[in-house]
């Protein structure tokens, strides 16, 4: 009886005491979680001393002129510069041995032969986007970073700039991409463009000799693979879905030469999905889909497309072409034996004789603001050395950076790149409400009104023209629901 | 020690909670509310806290991302849209299939559960075998199926060993016709190893005597398992199809992963998950969810008294013609139900 109750008793002891241990941990993380806030609050201060520390220094630096950009002539400045930097990036691929391209440790041997002295430290992560901001906002991140998805206000706080606008637009492409208050943050690493991925193969041996620029000889040739080959005209990848989002990506510059259509005057345009007649515009982007499904000239079964196995068989052959932008191209060429029969070809459609195409920047190289004076200059002189002596832009099938440079393997002759212009001030959400009130979501994830286009151009429910008319008078219901001025 | 007893009386009335406490109706009151504090302010900080939200999102017009003071508020806009649209009661009708899928699934556990539960040569091994699916993740059997109703793959190469030609198979996941029943088969042979497990569990409880006797007596398999397996189990096979029927209107996983909800496959739920995500039109889509909530609520209801009806008297067999009568006009009420609802929408 008495071991009875004496067992109670400690049971009971050993319980409050489990409750006071869990009370006292609570206590605890509080306890660290203030003393972390207090340090953050010190690491704030001290960012804030060496922000000033650094401004002096910037000052100097402006009056000499040393860290800018423009002003670094490579090979000849800060030759005897001796300092280690780091580099966090995405290209996880390039760090493979495996990689069909130029790898990482291939284009430091090439830097380190100008700069023997500068180290260069390279980190990548298949989980950037994420783990990028967590670097940032430790506090604690590397040397030369890829901005990842930071507001422009923030720029200043956590990189440094390489010059004002008007300065870097003399020297890079896309320098707006990370443009703030006048002064550039960013350098892309390489940009990327709209068109067509195919097989150079399968396009000459079904006796394709010019490359097609409009829809109707689009269509001609993928009938022309149709009745020569045994390959796939058009893969339409319908099963993955954002696959299917990407065509939106084609009615901006690509279909209308205006490279302020997409982000200005789309939202304001009556009827933007009507017939224009001349083989421009949204239209006829969709119309090559749905012509293309309604001919036969696409996979027997959509309904299974696989976007893996889609890579292996572009690469041997099996299909003609698919519709997706420039960054998929080296994944289609490195998918197999047969990298020189990937093409990349300018979406057919012409404007007035003209072939247009919307490029942007891929991800951009920042400098960590915080980083020592040496450390900065040397970060300068790697991303300026990327941009204009490694050829990373040209090796990763990318569009030129380097303003003086037009080297790039998009057989893009004779069409103009255009790049989106922002939206007007006031009017930046705009077209995320259209998107939402019409449900359309053009190029934010509106995957399903195009697998209905090849639902319907395979079934025949629905003609084109009713497509479309849908379209438009969701748009125009949309419009009028959120007092939008229709000026187009 | 006089001043100590004046010192007891004096902190008696502090006290007082402690002896209450320590009395067997303040320690039974203490453990009741000690035991049930946490497990009810999980229920409620996890399941009716966000129930309640999203209930109150269904009244206005915002985004996910939309701050708590702009959002709009709309009334009943949202519910009004939910019956004007097409798109939300027709994706309701592709639940009739899994509706089908669910009853032939039943029937199949059902059927199966009865041969198991005799003695059979590795039985245990084939209770294993039929119960796996159940174990793998939905996400998993979408891309099994996927594959295996792939063109020219698993599926169609099973049915040309049999004699089938290719060409005269289907596409089963493009043509329109029969890519929802592909998706329920997918459906069924994953949840019927689970309703089987069910079944047999509760026929292992049915004495083993009634059988001998009912041996004894010149009854076959058949009518043993008419007159004493079905009464026993009666409240598990009750379970098991309110359970399957409103999974089934709820379906899911297999037309999100399989077929991403496209090509005529989105159900109710795939419809909203679209909404909400891609459109985030997040008032509407809680609107469907609190309109899928009662739909669930009224059948659930109605099948409890279909129920009632059916198995009124299992035993005898003079009830049991009256019970299929009862059934039969409960099957009729619940088709004008059905009626009157879609007259409604």
């Amino acid at each position: 009886m008495k071991l009875k109750k004496v067992l109670a008793v400690t049971l009971i002891a050993a319980m409050t005491a489990g409750m006071a241990a869990c009370g006292n941990t609570n206590a605890n993380t509080t306890n660290s979680d203030q003393t972390g806030t207090t340090t953050n609050n010190a690491a704030d201060d001290a960012v804030a001393a060496t922000e000033s520390g650094d401004a002096a220094a910037d000052d100097g630096a402006a009056e000499s002129g040393a860290l800018s950009y423009a002003d670094i002539t490579l090979g000849e400045d800060y030759t005897d510069l001796t300092t280690t930097i780091t580099v966090f990036n995405h290209r996880t691929d390039l760090q493979s041995a495996d990689y069909n391209g130029t790898t990482w440790d291939e284009y430091l041997a090439a830097f380190n032969e100008m700069y023997p002295n500068i180290t260069v430290e390279i980190t990548t992560d298949t989980n950037y986007a994420d783990d990028a901001l967590m670097h940032l906002q430790s506090g604690d991140y590397e040397t030369i970073m890829m901005i990842p998805a930071v507001d422009k206000a923030d720029l200043s706080n956590y990189f440094l700039s390489y010059g004002d606008l008007e300065t870097m637009q003399g020297e890079i492409n896309y320098a707006t991409t990370w443009e703030y208050g006048g002064e550039v943050y960013g350098v892309p690493s390489t940009a990327t463009t709209q068109g067509i991925v195919y097989n150079k193969k399968v396009f000459e041996e079904a006796g394709i000799t010019e490359l097609p620029t409009t829809p109707d000889e689009f269509i001609a040739a993928l009938q022309a693979i149709k009745d020569n080959t045994d390959a796939i005209p058009l893969y339409t990848n319908y099963a993955a879905g954002w696959t299917m989002g990407a065509w939106d990506a084609y009615i901006g510059s690509n279909a209308t030469g205006d490279n302020t259509y997409m982000n200005q005057k789309f939202v304001h345009t009556a009827n933007p999905f009507q017939d224009y007649g001349d083989g421009t515009h949204a239209y006829a982007v969709y119309k090559i889909l749905y012509d293309a499904v309604a001919n036969g000239l696409t996979e027997e079964d959509y309904s299974t497309t696989d976007w893996e196995g889609c890579k292996g068989m572009i690469n041997n052959g099996e299909i003609g072409c698919m519709v997706l932008g420039s960054w998929a191209y080296p994944q289609m060429e490195a998918a197999g034996e047969n990298a020189a029969d990937i093409g990349y070809m300018p979406f057919p459609i012409t404007i007035n004789g003209e072939q247009y195409a919307a490029a942007g920047a891929d991800y951009s190289y920042g400098i960590n603001v915080n980083a020592s004076a040496d450390e900065q200059a040397a970060a300068m002189v790697f991303v300026k050395w990327m941009t204009e002596e490694s050829g990373f832009s040209y090796n990763e099938d990318g569009l030129p950076v380097d303003a003086d440079s037009t080297e790039t393997k998009l057989s893009f002759e004779g069409v103009t790149f255009l790049e989106d212009e922002p939206a007007v001030a006031g009017e930046e959400d705009l077209l995320n409400q259209m998107n939402t009130e019409s449900e359309l979501n053009i190029n934010a994830g509106g995957d399903a009104k195009i697998q209905s286009i090849i639902e319907h151009a395979f079934n025949g429910t629905m003609t084109f023209d009713e497509i479309m008319d849908d379209w438009n008078q969701r748009w125009t219901e949309a419009q009028e629901a959120l007092e939008v001025e229709v000026t187009q | 020690m006089a001043a100590t007893v004046a010192k007891v009386k004096k902190e008696k009335k502090p006290f007082h909670f402690m002896q209450w406490a320590k009395s067997r109706k303040g320690q039974q009151v203490l453990i009741c509310v000690a035991f049930m504090v946490i497990p009810l302010l999980l229920l409620f900080t996890f399941t009716y806290l966000p129930f309640g939200e999203m209930v109150r999102f269904s009244f206005y017009d915002m985004k996910y991302s939309t701050p708590a003071d702009k959002r709009e508020f709309v009334g009943w806009e949202n519910y009004i849209d939910v019956f004007r649209r097409d798109d939300c009661f027709g994706a309701l009708k592709l639940s009739l299939y899994y509706v089908v899928g669910a009853l032939i699934q039943l029937a199949l556990a059902l059927y199966l559960a009865t041969i198991l539960s005799f003695k059979v040569k590795g039985g245990n091994f084939f209770k294993g075998l039929m119960f796996f699916p159940y174990l793998i993740s939905g996400i998993a059997i979408g891309f099994i199926f996927k594959f295996f109703y792939t063109r020219g793959f698993v599926f169609d190469t099973v049915l040309q060993w049999l004699g089938f030609e290719l060409e005269n198979l289907p596409y089963w996941l493009r043509d329109q016709s029969i890519n929802n029943w592909s998706l329920v088969a997918t459906s069924v042979w994953r949840y019927f190893g689970q309703n089987m497990v069910l079944f047999i569990g509760a026929i292992m409880s049915v004495d083993a005597d009634l059988y001998e006797a009912a041996e004894l007596d010149g009854a076959n398999k058949f009518q043993q398992f008419r007159h004493i397996i079905l009464p026993s189990i009666k409240t598990i096979v009750t379970l098991n199809v309110i359970l399957s029927i409103t999974g089934s209107l709820s379906a899911f996983e297999q037309p999100y992963v399989i077929t991403d909800g496209a090509n005529g496959t989105g159900t109710y739920f795939v419809i909203m998950n679209e909404l909400a995500h891609t459109s985030q039109k997040v008032g509407l889509a809680s609107a469907m969810a609190v309109v899928l909530l009662l739909i669930i609520f009224a059948c659930t209801i109605l099948q409890k008294l279909f129920f009632k009806y059916i198995f009124r008297d299992a035993e005898s067999e003079d009830e049991s013609y009256k019970a299929k009568r009862a059934r039969l006009k409960a099957e009729k009420a619940a088709l004008r139900a059905e009626k009157a609802k879609k007259g409604v929408a």
